[in-house]
């Protein structure tokens, strides 16, 4: 996610330097046209230059229009992984409360719901892998489930809302079909 | 600005995003462009040169950039987040002297005055600069590049007006200008300098976040 950000971030610097450079290069464009008909007057090439001046000008003002979209997006997307990241918060503490979890076994179904396995959150906590797998269990029958994956998608079934997102992604087919 | 959930310091979800001041991209380059640009025509560029007017030309773009981005821009770099507030300015000088400190999502009140008298500024800048320099042609990089950087037939045609032998009338309109252009620059500076010792004091009555919001890194 924090990957993702960084990366929409990164391409709206970039499409920056891009607008700024065009927008140099369009009054340049335009210094010459103006010159050359306060010099010449209106002639065929003049009236070509002029054409790709307003092309460029119209580049510069797309381009700024598409920059903002790109940092409204990745503002957006901030926001929302924010807000996801408290409503999980709040979410997970109120059913390891449920279940009362000690703060040991509250703290090992953490690292569970982070998809470490036994052997890895020994390591993390320092305690023996028989431990671990010990107060796994009994994680898993406070929150009736069978495994790792059961107690996961407990959490995750509460925050994602299938109907919410599914009629955005069958109607397309629904349309094919 | 958005408020988040107080820090959960027992849970292991990774830092809290803290509500912070920021610039998009278009406004920090701008920014940094067009400083770059003054420097470069105050300091390295030849008066009247063909490289002194096309960084003019280059910074006037920068600027009409940055009045775009303050149409079509995300909320805090609009101009409708700063409009220019004389009485808003008085409150905030209020402020200072009590010692309250306000979150302002974009500029505060006494630096949008700047923001605007720094645009117009550059404005009149840029139009006297263009006044002189007439008629507006890309001959100037040609000249520039057979006589080197040193300035070209422009000032010598501009000394040609300061001459006896031209009518008073041509050339004192073009002395008008240069004169307009030479004071305006020099307003210029002064504000700068104010702009400069305003982010400084900013800084040091409310930390340093304002100075972080306009440097690179933080998009």
């Amino acid at each position: 996610m924090q990957e993702r950000r960084r990366s929409l971030e990164r391409r709206a610097v970039a499409t920056t330097f891009l607008v700024v450079l065009q927008s140099v290069a369009a009054i340049f464009f335009i210094a010459d046209v103006a010159g050359d008909i306060a010099a010449d007057g209106w002639n065929m090439h003049l009236l070509v230059e002029t054409g790709a001046t307003v092309a460029l000008l119209a580049g510069v003002g797309f381009g700024a229009l598409q920059l903002r979209l790109l940092i409204l997006r990745a503002r957006l997307d901030e926001t929302a992984v924010a807000a996801a990241r408290g409503a999980m918060s709040d979410l997970v503490r109120q059913r390891f409360l449920d279940w009362q979890l000690t703060a040991a076994e509250a703290d090992v179904a953490l690292f569970a719901l982070k998809g470490f396995d036994a052997a890895e959150i020994a390591h993390l906590r320092g305690a023996a892998a028989g431990t671990i797998r010990a107060q796994l269990a009994r994680i898993y029958a406070k929150a009736g489930v069978h495994s790792q994956v059961g107690l996961i998608a407990l959490m995750v079934e509460d925050l994602v809302d299938g109907d919410a997102i599914k009629p955005a992604e069958a109607k397309p087919q629904g349309n094919n079909g | 600005m958005s408020i988040s959930p107080p820090p959960n310091p027992d849970e292991g979800f990774g830092k809290p995003v803290r509500p912070r001041r920021r610039w998009d991209p278009v406004v920090k380059v701008t920014h940094w462009s067009i400083v770059t640009a003054i420097i470069a025509n105050a300091l390295f560029t030849e008066e009247g040169s063909g490289a002194h007017i096309w960084v003019g030309y280059a910074l006037a773009a920068i600027l009409a950039l940055r009045l775009l981005w303050g149409l079509i821009g995300p909320a805090e770099a609009r101009f409708s987040a700063f409009l220019p507030s004389p009485r808003r300015a008085l409150a905030h000088l209020r402020d200072i002297r009590v010692g309250k400190k306000e979150v302002h999502r974009s500029h505060n009140p006494l630096g949008a005055l700047m923001v605007y008298a720094i645009w117009s500024m550059l404005g009149v800048i840029i139009a006297s600069g263009i006044a002189v320099a007439e008629p507006p042609s890309t001959a100037f990089l040609d000249r520039a590049e057979r006589s080197g950087d040193v300035s070209p037939q422009l000032v010598v045609e501009q000394g040609d007006h300061d001459d006896d032998d031209v009518p008073e009338g041509a050339g004192g309109e073009d002395s008008v200008w240069e004169e307009v252009h030479e004071t305006a620059v020099n307003l210029l500076y002064i504000l700068i300098a104010l702009h400069v010792a305003g982010v400084a004091f900013e800084t040091r009555r409310s930390g340093r976040e304002i100075l972080l919001a306009m440097l690179p890194g933080r998009a």
